[in-house]
C-alpha cells in the first residue's frame, strides 16, 4: 500500500468537470486535491455595466441546476441596495419557486446520482434494471418540480419571470391549485424515501463540522434569515465577507472559502437540518424522527436521508404557500435607479449561495461578488477525503477510489457554478 | 410524430439541437415541437410513437456532419454528449430501454460537434447542418419549404 495514489480524472455523476487526487504515504495521506479544472467564467466581471434588472436573468445561466437560487440571491440583494420592499404574497411565491427547485434539484441528486452508490451500482443506467420503481418515482418528482418552476418562472430552465422588486407576471389561483394533486403524491413519496433512504448502509465516518446554515426566526430557511453556525456564528448578510474569505489554490479554478480564523465549513441539507429542526414542519420533524435522524447528524454519508427530509419539507411547503396563496395587488413594485450596495443569501439545494452588488446613480452594476455553495464546500470536501481516504488502506484500489468518489457526491457539488475565477489569469 | 431537440444555446456547438428546433419552428411544420433536457426525454416522448431525438454529438466525425440512428435498435451506439450529469441522449435512451419506456418508433439525429466553449457560437458547418437537417425534416413531414 506504500505511496499508493487514488486518481479519478473525471468525476462521474457530479455538475461540471472536476477530477480528484489523493497521495497515500503508508497508511497516511500525504496530499488530497480536489480539481476543478472547468474553465473560469467571468461572471462577475460581465455583470459590470450592467442594468441591476438584468442581474436575475444573466445570474441564472451560471447554473442548468439551480437557477432559481442564483435569482433569487441576486433580486434579494438588489432589493437590499435599492431599499425595496416586496410585497408577502410576492414572498410567499418566492418560497414556492425555490421548493420547486428542491424538489427537482434533490429528487436528482438521491435517486438518480447519489443511490447508485448504496446499491452498489455503476451508475442509475445499471440500477434501473433491478429498481425500475426508483428511476420512475425519481421522474415524476423531477417534472413536479420543473411544473412549479414552469407555472412560475415560464420555462423551468432560465426562468424569465423573476424581477426586481417581484414578478414580470404571476400566477392565478387556479394555476396554482393545478398543482396540488401532483405535490400530494410527492410529499408522500418523499415520505416514503425518508423511509427508504434511512435503511441504507452507511460507511461509519463523522467529522467535527462547522455547520453553516441560514436562521430564520420562523421558518425553515430558504430565501432569508441570520447566517449562523454551531461555533457561535450570528451574522446577517452585510457581514458574510468580514467572517468568510475566498482563496485561490493553484490547483482549482474555485475559490476555497473558509471562515476566518476558523478553517473549512459545511453548507447544505446537513447543515440546514441541524441548525434548523425546530423550523421543519411537524410532517418533516416526524419523518426525520421515524428514521432515527436526529440532529447534529455528522455522517455525511447521512445526506441523502437529510435530503429526503427536505424534500418532504419542499413538498409541505410548497402545498402551504398554494393553499394559503392570494395574488397580490401587482406582480413587481416600481424600483427606481439609485446608487447603493446590497449582499443577500439564500438557500440553494446545496447551500448558501452570497451575492453582493454596488450600484451607481444610474442603477449600473459597479461591481459584483458571487460565492456558490460548493465552492465554500469545496475545502471541507477535501478534508472530509484526508480523513476518510486513510480508512480505506486496506481496501482495493477500485473499491476505495469509488468509496471516495461516493464521498465526494455525498455533497452534491456543482462544480460548474463553482468555477468563476476572476484572478486566474493574474496566478497563473 | 413529435420532435424533442436538446441542447444548451450557451455552450458552443452544442446549440446544434436549438438552431434545428428554431428553424423547424420557423418552417412550421406539422408535428409537436419540444425542448428538452436529456432525463426530462421519457417523460416529453411518454403516450408518443413516433418520436425524434434531435441533440450534437461526438463521434470524431467533422464538425456539421449528421447522423441518424434508429433509437430502437439494440445496440445504440455509445455517443458522447456533453450534458449535464454526463448524462446525455445516449445514457437516457439505454435507461428507457431498461425500464421499458422506448417510443415505437424512435429516429435520434446528432450533428457532429467540436467545441463547447461557455458563450461561443457554433461554427458555420454547425449552423448549416442544423439548416439542413430542419430543411430535410420538414421535407419529410410533406411540407412545403420554400414558403
Amino acid at each position: 500500500m506504500t505511496g499508493r495514489t487514488i486518481r479519478v480524472d473525471t468525476l462521474a455523476r457530479v455538475e461540471g468537470e472536476g477530477s480528484l487526487y489523493i497521495k497515500m504515504a503508508g497508511d497516511r495521506v500525504a496530499d488530497v486535491k480536489l480539481k476543478i479544472y472547468e474553465p473560469p467564467r467571468f461572471f462577475e466581471a460581465f455583470l459590470r455595466g450592467r442594468h441591476f434588472s438584468e442581474a436575475p436573468d444573466i445570474t441564472a445561466r451560471i447554473c442548468g441546476i439551480c437557477p432559481i437560487a442564483y435569482q433569487m440571491s441576486a433580486v434579494h440583494a438588489m432589493e437590499r441596495a435599492l431599499g425595496i420592499r416586496i410585497e408577502p404574497a410576492v414572498r410567499q411565491l418566492r418560497r414556492l419557486f425555490y421548493c420547486g427547485e428542491w424538489i427537482e434539484s434533490h429528487a436528482l441528486h438521491i435517486y438518480m446520482l447519489h443511490a447508485p452508490d448504496f446499491l452498489g451500482y455503476e451508475d442509475v443506467i445499471a440500477m434501473a434494471a433491478d429498481h425500475r420503481d426508483l428511476v420512475e418515482k425519481a421522474l415524476r418528482l423531477k417534472k413536479i418540480g420543473n411544473r412549479i418552476m414552469c407555472v412560475l418562472g415560464g420555462r423551468e430552465i432560465h426562468p424569465i419571470s423573476v424581477a426586481v422588486g417581484g414578478f414580470y407576471k404571476v400566477p392565478t389561483k387556479f394555476q396554482l391549485q393545478e398543482l396540488s394533486d401532483d405535490l400530494e403524491w410527492a410529499l408522500q413519496t418523499s415520505l416514503d424515501t425518508v423511509q427508504w433512504t434511512a435503511g441504507l448502509d452507511f460507511p461509519k465516518f463523522e467529522q467535527d463540522y462547522e455547520f453553516v446554515a441560514l436562521r430564520h426566526p420562523e421558518e425553515y430557511p430558504l430565501n432569508e434569515g441570520r447566517l449562523v453556525s454551531n461555533r457561535g456564528l450570528d451574522i446577517d448578510a452585510a457581514e458574510y465577507e468580514d467572517h468568510f474569505l475566498e482563496q485561490h489554490v493553484k490547483h482549482s479554478n474555485a475559490l476555497h472559502s473558509v471562515v476566518r480564523g476558523r478553517g473549512s465549513y459545511l453548507v447544505g441539507p446537513l447543515a440546514r437540518f441541524n441548525l434548523n429542526f425546530d423550523r421543519l414542519p411537524a410532517v418533516a420533524q416526524e419523518a426525520a424522527e421515524k428514521a432515527r435522524l436526529k440532529p447534529p447528524v455528522k455522517n455525511p454519508f447521512r445526506s441523502i436521508v437529510v435530503r429526503a427530509v427536505e424534500l418532504v419539507f419542499a413538498c409541505a411547503e410548497a402545498l402551504r404557500v398554494i393553499r394559503e396563496y392570494e395574488p397580490p395587488a401587482a406582480p413587481k413594485v416600481e424600483v427606481p435607479n439609485r446608487a447603493g450596495v446590497g449582499q443577500a443569501i439564500t438557500e440553494a439545494p446545496r447551500g448558501i449561495l452570497y451575492h453582493r452588488y454596488a450600484l451607481d446613480d444610474h442603477g449600473l452594476i459597479l461591481t459584483a461578488k458571487i460565492v456558490p455553495p460548493t465552492s465554500q464546500n469545496q475545502r471541507r470536501i477535501e478534508d472530509d477525503l484526508r480523513e476518510y481516504a486513510a480508512q480505506l488502506v486496506a481496501w482495493p484500489q477500485d473499491e476505495a477510489t469509488w468509496k471516495c468518489e461516493q464521498a465526494i457526491r455525498n455533497y452534491d457539488p456543482c462544480i460548474s457554478c463553482a468555477t468563476h475565477f476572476l484572478k486566474l489569469t493574474i496566478e497563473r | 410524430m413529435r420532435i424533442i431537440c436538446c441542447g444548451n444555446r450557451d455552450r458552443g456547438d452544442d446549440a446544434a439541437g436549438l438552431l434545428v428546433y428554431d428553424r423547424l419552428r420557423e418552417l412550421g411544420i406539422g408535428a409537436e415541437l419540444s425542448i428538452a433536457q436529456p432525463l426530462e426525454l421519457m417523460e416529453t416522448w411518454k403516450d408518443a410513437d413516433d418520436v425524434i431525438v434531435i441533440d450534437a454529438v461526438v463521434t470524431g466525425a467533422g464538425p456539421g456532419t449528421i447522423h441518424h440512428w434508429d433509437g430502437n435498435a439494440a445496440h445504440f451506439p455509445a455517443i458522447r454528449s456533453t450534458s449535464t450529469h454526463g448524462f446525455g441522449i445516449a445514457e437516457a435512451i439505454q435507461l428507457a430501454r431498461r425500464i421499458g419506456n422506448l417510443p415505437k418508433n424512435l429516429h435520434v439525429y446528432g450533428i457532429e460537434a467540436r467545441q463547447f466553449d461557455v458563450g461561443s457560437e457554433p461554427p458555420a458547418a454547425v449552423r448549416e447542418a442544423a439548416e439542413r437537417l430542419a430543411r430535410q425534416l420538414a421535407a419529410e413531414l410533406s411540407v412545403n419549404v420554400g414558403k
